[in-house]
Order: C-alpha cells, then structure tokens, then sequence
C-alpha cells in the first residue's frame, strides 16, 4: 500500500539535495493500461508476432506481447514496441481485439513525471558480460558452447527445456559438460575488466551439482578454474561435498583453445595441467562463467547524477560509510555497489533503507497511508450462510470449465444461499456487488472459484472486511490454474473438478469460524549486544532513526576486534574512523552503553523482550522491543607453524600493531613469509575466514612500502581476493611479492636451527620443494566463532555446525532470526571485513525498524492453539517448533501449570506442532483437522 | 473394460507446491486432470491421519507435497 511501483522509467536528472530532491523521470509506455489488464494471457496467446525471449536468453520463443516471466511484479502485460507489427506498421491489432478488458492502448507515449523524493536508493544491477568477443572461447562460433546465464535457464523447470539439461545443436543430453570460470573477469588483456565478479565460482558449482542431480551420477562435470573462491557461509562444505560427494573434477587451468570436432559438434579443449603437460579433452558442452560488468547506461547515469565510480566502474563508497554515494542522499545496494551474491545484495538494500530512515526520521508516517476501519459484524451462533462466487476470469475458466454448470451445482450443496457466476470476480465492480450481496443475503461465507489464493486472497478478504464480515470467513477454490489452465484438453473433466474443488471449499469454509487478530504493543526501545563495529553501526542507525537503544558490551571499551586492526582493503585507517564512530556512539543521547556488562536473564519475545544486564556485580532490567546479536568472533590461536615458540612468528592481528605501532624493525628485515588459511579450510573447521587473503597482500604490500628490497612470500591454497579486492593481488605481484601455493596435504613446515627462522614449501610450478630463510612468519589465522550457546538459548536462536548463528533465510534475510524481534549482525553470523560488518549493522537495523515503526503488531489469525485440558506436557512442540513459540505454563501458575502455551505473536501458523502432538491438544484455526477432514470427505463423491 | 484412472487426493504446501502448481498454470502446462488439491500452511501440518482418512475414503493414491 505504501510502496508505488514504476515500471519502464528511465531518470533523466536529479536535483535539489538530500531531503528534497525533484527527480525526473520518463515512463515509457507499456501500450497495456496496468488499471486495466487482469493477466489472463489472451492477448499473447492471439499475437502473431514471436521473437526470441529474453528472459530464456533468447533459447526460447515469447510473443511481442509479453509478461517478462511467470511470478513478474507487477504481473501486467507490456508490449514490445520493437516488434509489434502494429507499432511498427500499423496493421494488425489483435490484442486489442481480444482483449476481455480493453486494456491495450496503442496510443501511450512516453511520459515525462517529477517526483519529490527525501533521498534515493541506486540499485540498478549488473549486465552479464558478454564472451562474443573472446575469439578463443568461440561462443559466437560453437552453439554448444553456452553462457552460465543461458545454462541456468537450462537447468530451469520453467525454461526452454523444462529443467532437462540439453544441449543447443541437437537437443542431446550432454555426457560431459566443463565450465570455464573467469570470463570476463580478471583478465586484462581481453575485456580489462580486472575485478573479480565473487559469485561465479559458487554458481558455477552450483550448476555443476544441479546438473547432475538431474542428469544422474554417469554425467561428467569438470570445472577449469584458477582460485576456487568459495567465501561465502557454508560455501566451503558445498564445494567440498562437489568434489568429494557428486565427483566434481577441479582443474585448475586456463583453457587456451576450443575446437568443434565436424561431425559430433563436441568440443575439443587444450589445456595445460597443473603437472605442465598439454592435455585434450573432449565435452559435449561447454559453459562459460561469465562476470558481471556496469552496463554503459548505468555508467552514463552515474554521470549525470555526479555518482563517482571506481576504477571497474563500480559505485563509489568507503567502508566506513558503505552504502552512500558520493552524493548525499543518494544511496546505492546490490551489485552496482560492487560484484555481489543475493544475501549480500539483501544486506545491502536493507542498510540502504536504514541510511534512509536515518536521514527522514522526522517525517516518518507523514506521507503513510492506512486502510480505513469498519466495524465487524458478530455472526457467532448464525448458521452458515454461504456465498459462492464462480469466476469466468473471461475465457480463461469459461473457455474450459462450464462456469454456469458449476455455479448451478453451488446451489445443491449444503448451507449455499446464494451463487452467482461473474466475468471477473476481481474487478472494482465486481467487489462492489459482492459487499452489497453480503449485505442483502446476510451472507456469512463466502467462496470464490476463480484463481489462486496466493495472489487474489487478499483482495476478497478486503471485499469481506468492507462488507464488516471477519476477513477469515472465507476460501478459494482454484479452478483456473490448477484447473482450466492445465487441462484445457479435457473439458468435462476439468468442470467435473471445478465442482469438486467447489464442494470442498463449501464443506471447509462452513465450518470456519471468525478469528481474532491480537494486537501487541511493540516496546519502543532497542538492545544491541555487542558494541564492535557492526554492533555500534546498528545502534547507531536505531538511534539516528529516533529509537532509544542500548549497548551491551562485555569488555572495558567500545571497539571490538577493530581495534586491532590496521587499514581497510580500500587503505583507509582503521582506528582514525573507529574513533570517530566511538565519539558519535558516545555522544548520541538516545544510546545508553553498557561496559562490562553481560547478559544474565532475558524474558518475554517480541516486542516485549525484559533483560536482566549484569555489570561487576549489579543487576538491571531493561526492557525493549528488539534484540540485534553483535557479538563478533574471536581469532584462532594456532598450535601449528611453532607459533608461540619464537617470537618471530606472529599472527595477521600482531604484524597489524606492529604496524599501527610503526615497529621500526619492519624496514630491516630481509624476507617476510605469510601463511594463509592457519586454521580455515580444515576439516575439523570447513569454512574459509573470508578476510585473510585480503589482510595478508594489503600487509605485504605494507612491508614493501617500507623495504622494496624485502622478498616477501605469501604461501596460499587459493588467493580470495574477491571483488576490487582483486587489485591488491594484482599490484602485490606487480610489487614483486612471491606467491607460492600449496595444498592441504602438503602443508609448509617451519624449521628453526641455530637462530635461522626457515620455512620449507614445495613450489606449485616447479614441483620442487624450497627453502625461504625469513626473520618474520605471519600466520593468517581463522576467525573463530563465539559458539555462545547460552545467548542462543536465551532468544531461541540457533548456532550452525561451525558455531556461527543462524540466519532466518541463508539467503533472503541473512540479517534476521526466524525468531521474531532478534536480528543479526557482523562476525556472529560469518566472518566479515569491516565494511560488510558496517552494512549488515545498519541491515539488522533497519530489520528491526520494520518492526518498532509499527509500534503495535498484528498476530496472524490462523495460529496454532492448545487446549489444556488434553494436553500431557510432553514437550513436543517446545522441541519441534522452528519459531519458538510454544512453551510450559509456570508450574507455580494459577491455572493449567507445567501445560504448554503458543505465544500468538511468534507462531508463523505451520501446523508443525499440531501435526506432532501425541494427545492432539493442539489446534490449529483456519486449517483445524476437522476443516480439512471435511475437505478430504468432501472429496469422496470424486475419489 | 475402461482403462484405471487413479483417483490421487493431494496435499500442497502452500509456500512452494501449491505455488508451484500455480505456475504450471500460468505456464499452461497440461497434465491429467486426476488430482484434487488441498492447500495446507506447511507440510508439517501433515498428519498420517489425513492419509489414512484420504484412502479410507476411496483415493488410489496420496501426494504430499511440500
């Protein structure tokens, strides 16, 4: 309701400044009145005119009247003014006269709009880098060489092959298929796009397990690659298990040349092995592992706007302040901030959201619109008297389905007053008529057979409430997509459904009874624990957007593990910004710090939390609405490499106070050897530390500022320089730091003899083992998660295998607990560089804004419910529940002692308790047992 | 003799399958017309009763999908 949607806009120009901006848009026209257009598909079903589609990049067919894809937002139909033979030559026009509600309007032009906006969020993407001009890779050559991107549509059940993996010159099942990564990344002689793209290596695996999870073991998947990068959470035990579970060959090599053998059209590769030997193999297809790029237009975007970019192109930011632009106000998130996969893109929205929220706290909820309230009316002991709505949806249900049939057949079944059948159930006046039906026909259900609740429940529960009926008091039943859609072929069985989908509906709704929403005060103020950097970015954005919030920090000092740290990747000085951001924590008057304080008792939930804060020895209870965990990771001490035995050999966090320090004996010293991936990448600890490779070359690179003449060696397993990030790598080894690889198997080993410090590494290119005489090792040592199992038990949030928390969507809400009001940041839920820890402050922030903004909560009202009197306090559901919402009554209660209870406001509605409880105590409203053993005899005429 | 045609009682969760088979209408894809759906929240709201009751009354098959 508070979202309007754009679509087709380019922005001309912004003016004015952060607060008032006039940005000019022009909207170019859809030819289909969005008001009007219901998405029925006729008009594309009639078009003449089939051109590739993009959306399969271009593997597939579409007409010139189009909906880009299947769950499109909004699902609208546009058309192609390219390819539309009217709009090109005036003739033909068959949408238009198809079209049910004379939605298509040829006559649109381009419209200019202004908008007054308080600031603005760039999220324009990426473009997929295009491999046509890379002769060697010969993708415009060879049809079965293919982009990733054309390859997941491939291996898409809703693509040009409906998942079955083929390939393009014959349609045959490809035996082998090898990936090439890098294209278009970290190459300067071809594309000079010298970055790294970060996500290709993962997806690239990804595609590889996927095709062989629908291909079957016998299919062959080689991946030729030159650093595996999988950084990211879990990504680690995903590429392991490619390798050692599904047989994934890695190859790690550059592929110079591909050829087509004539008859077969396989692809014949070279390529030199690790060994130094020319090898040829042959695959049936290839797939190039394309990087992202800005495209030309968001570049000249950024011009106009006045946005800085960096040297790839990419959106300016500092770490510090990872999510503004160079122009204030305007903020940037997703991949035009920098190459990115989906949970980092998401960080990055939400915190851009917040940066927002901080700079317009004073105007929130003056623009905000609320549904109006009516009255409900009481229906409770009425007999139902139900309303059945059969929806002709145009042709798409008549032109299969004998609607009047079936709204004839609604009459008979028990408890029906009233049918009716209509051309669309979802249009205004459509709704109209039914508020007033229900009124006249005193109407107290109501079912609509028509689409699918998931996108059209909303919209009839809201004709419910405006006729004062309890929004629950009704049901769907979906006789067009899972009816007249898919079996267009059979008619009378499709209506024959229709009526069974009909008299199943009827028998549930007519024993649904109204429910309750329970409203919730939400505590206005907010508790962060842990003031490290990502824990002070999230107080400091609550209290920026007027929320009272506490810090709770176990230590003497605000800072975190940032205070042993020396520069950022993008060379800013750590501990100058950390100060600065400790001064405006502690000069923020809505943020109250606790030093030395730990947590010794949390109650309640959502909106209610009470937490009992233990500083030496006194005891406070703070109440607040939201927690966000802050608690940061700790480094690996090592026990291998001789650490602690010499004090020689130090860890990445001493070298950086040696150099926050200015350690003068730096300057002197001859050679310098670094060691990657100290306690990272084991098997007793499967995930890579994400930061050290950068921290390690950014050091080096330090030690060669100071000594050019210095060798200095970083020994890795795979340099992890991901994004600009890669720059670094590459100015080190323009510096003439020596990188030397080494494997799991075949560890470097330190030596000292007779003062003489040694590390002994066999060299990845000749094949020979060395000996580096050093006066300094550094070892890159893990970061360490906190395991903090009694946080854990204390907001019902869960840890991971490795000890990191547990996000609500590994994916989709990486800064969020499934539990409601606790949110998420920093090293506590992976390791992290300082500006990712920044953003994901500010993400969780603006999670848990979502929620104080409303400051009352609505539960949900089909949860769950126990009786007592049935329940046998077994406990299953405490256990079982994924939300936390159930749990024991005190056993010193009044009434139903030691019995469980489910918190309305946690409970998601599942069934997962209701399902598992021995005594079936639990009920679940709206999806009760005996609704749906009603719909299951309801069935029993059909079945 | 007319040819079986199972009679298959399905139960769809409503985040994934039953918006999977939204989309394989969207998507026009045709199948037989055997099944009859019933929308659950989850399907771990699934209970071995409502299997044995969807037999009990005559279905040749139970689909649980989720």
């Amino acid at each position: 309701m508070n979202i309007e949607l754009k679509t087709l806009c380019e922005i001309r120009d912004i003016r004015g400044e952060a607060g008032n901006f006039q940005v000019e848009i022009v909207q170019n026209p859809r030819y289909i009145d969005e008001s009007k257009c219901i998405a029925c598909g006729a008009c594309a079903e009639k078009c003449p005119k089939k051109v590739k589609d993009p959306y399969n990049m271009g593997l597939s067919q579409r007409k010139s009247v189009y909906v880009e894809y299947a769950q499109a937002v909004p699902l609208k139909y546009a058309i192609d003014a390219n390819t539309c033979i009217y709009l090109q030559k005036k003739k033909c026009g068959a949408c238009k006269k198809i079209c049910p509600t004379g939605a298509v309007d040829f006559d649109q032009k381009p419209e200019t709009v202004m908008l007054n906006v308080g600031s603005v969020i760039l999220s324009p993407g990426f473009a997929p880098f295009n491999p046509e001009k890379f002769d060697n890779y010969q993708y415009a050559k060879y049809p079965n060489v293919v982009t990733s991107l054309e390859f997941e549509r491939i291996l898409s059940a809703s693509g040009p092959t409906m998942g079955h993996v083929s390939r393009i010159s014959d349609h045959q099942s490809p035996k082998k298929i090898a990936w090439f990564q890098c294209v278009g990344s970290r190459d300067m002689n071809k594309c000079d796009h010298s970055y790294c793209s970060s996500v290709c290596c993962m997806y690239a695996i990804k595609e590889a397990v996927i095709a062989k999870e629908h291909e079957g073991d016998s299919l062959d998947c080689a991946i030729f690659f030159m650093d595996m990068r999988t950084h990211g959470k879990e990504f680690e035990r995903f590429y392991d298990s490619a390798r050692n579970k599904h047989g994934i060959r890695f190859i790690r090599s550059r592929v110079h040349t591909i050829t087509q053998i004539p008859e077969t059209d396989d692809l014949e590769v070279r390529y030199i092995t690790e060994a130094g030997d020319l090898k040829t193999e042959v695959f049936n297809m290839i797939v190039l592992s394309i990087g992202m790029e800005t495209s030309p237009e968001v570049v000249s975007l950024a011009k106009r706007l006045g946005i800085a970019l960096t040297p790839g192109n990419f959106c300016e930011t500092s770490s510090f302040e990872p999510v503004s632009t160079s122009r204030a106000g305007v903020y940037v998130s997703g991949s035009f901030q920098g190459p990115k996969d989906i949970p980092q893109a998401v960080i990055d929205s939400s915190a851009a959201a917040s940066a927002c929220g901080e700079i317009l706290s004073a105007a929130r909820n003056t623009l905000t619109k609320v549904p109006e309230i009516v009255p409900e009316t009481d229906i409770a002991g009425e007999r139902p008297r139900i309303g059945v709505f059969v929806c002709r949806c145009g042709i798409n249900i008549a032109g299969v389905v004998d609607v009047p049939s079936v709204a004839e057949y609604a009459k008979t079944l028990p408890f029906v007053e009233f049918t009716s059948d209509n051309l669309y159930s979802c249009s205004q006046d459509n709704q109209d008529s039914i508020t007033q039906l229900i009124k006249e026909k005193n109407l107290n259900r109501i079912v609509v057979a028509a689409c699918t609740p998931k996108t059209h429940e909303p919209l009839f529960q809201e004709t419910l409430i405006s006729a004062g009926l309890n929004k629950y008091l009704f049901e769907m039943a979906n006789i067009r997509n899972h009816d007249s859609w898919v079996h267009k072929s059979t008619p009378e069985l499709a209506t024959q459904k229709a009526k069974d989908l009909v008299r199943s509906a009827v028998a549930k709704v007519a024993l649904t009874q109204p429910l309750k929403e329970a409203e919730l005060q939400v505590n206005q103020t907010a508790l962060v624990i842990g003031g490290g950097i990502s824990g002070m970015a999230a107080a400091g954005s609550l209290a920026r957007q007027g929320y009272h919030t506490h810090i709770v920090e176990k230590s003497a000092q605000l800072g975190g593990q940032a205070l042993n740290l020396f520069q950022t990747a993008k060379g800013e000085r750590i501990q100058e910004k950390l100060s600065e951001l400790i001064a405006s924590v502690a000069q923020n008057s809505r943020i109250q710090v606790h030093l030395n304080t730990t947590l010794g008792q949390v109650n309640g939930f959502v909106g209610n939390f009470k937490t009992t804060l233990s500083t030496t020895g006194s005891e406070q209870v703070v109440e607040h609405g939201i927690a966000v965990i802050a608690t940061g990771a700790s480094p690996h001490v090592p026990t291998e490499y001789d650490y602690g035995k010499d004090r020689r050999i130090i860890t990445s966090l001493e070298l950086d106070k040696k150099l926050m320090e200015k350690d003068e004996s730096l300057k002197s010293l001859a050679a310098a050897v670094f060691i990657q991936c100290v306690g990272s990448r084991e098997p007793e600890r499967l995930y890579c530390s994400r930061v050290c490779c950068t921290h390690s070359i950014d050091n080096a690179l330090e030690l060669k500022e100071k000594n050019p003449d210095m060798n200095v060696y970083i020994l890795y397993r795979d340099i992890r320089t991901y994004g600009e990030r890669e720059y670094l790598y590459k100015k080190a080894r323009e510096k003439g730091v020596i990188f030397i690889r080494y494997s799991l198997d075949n560890k470097p080993q330190v030596v000292r003899n007779n003062g003489k410090l040694v590390v002994k590494v066999t060299d990845h290119i000749l094949g020979r083992p060395m000996e580096l005489e050093t006066e300094l090792i550094t070892l890159a040592t893990a970061i360490i998660p906190n395991r903090d199992e009694k946080l854990a038990s204390f907001f019902k949030v869960p840890l991971n295998a490795d000890g990191f928390f547990v996000e609500r969507h590994a994916k989709l809400g990486p800064s969020e607990f499934a539990t409601d009001g606790v949110f998420l940041c920093g090293t506590a839920h992976y390791p992290k560089p300082i500006d990712e820890s920044i953003v994901q402050g500010k993400a969780a922030a603006s999670r848990a804004v979502t929620l104080l903004a409303r400051e009352n909560i609505h539960t949900s009202g089909t949860i769950a419910e126990v009786v007592p009197t049935v329940c046998s306090s077994c406990g299953v559901c405490v256990s079982i529940c994924p939300y936390s919402a159930p749990s024991f009554i005190e056993a010193t209660a009044r009434f139903n002692p030691g019995k469980a209870q489910i918190n309305p406001v946690l409970c998601k509605g599942c069934g997962l308790c209701v399902a598992s409880c021995r005594s079936g105590a639990i009920r679940l409203k709206g999806f009760d047992n005996d609704q749906i053993f009603a719909q299951i005899f309801a069935l029993n005429e059909a079945v | 003799m007319t040819e079986f045609e199972p009679k298959i009682v399905s139960f769809l969760c409503n985040w994934c399958s039953y918006g999977a088979a939204d989309l394989a209408g969207v998507g026009r894809m045709e199948y037989p017309s055997n099944i009859r759906v019933i929308r659950i929240p989850c399907t771990g709201r699934m209970s071995p009763k409502f299997f044995l009751s969807a037999l009990s009354e005559g279905a040749d098959a139970v689909w649980v999908s989720g």
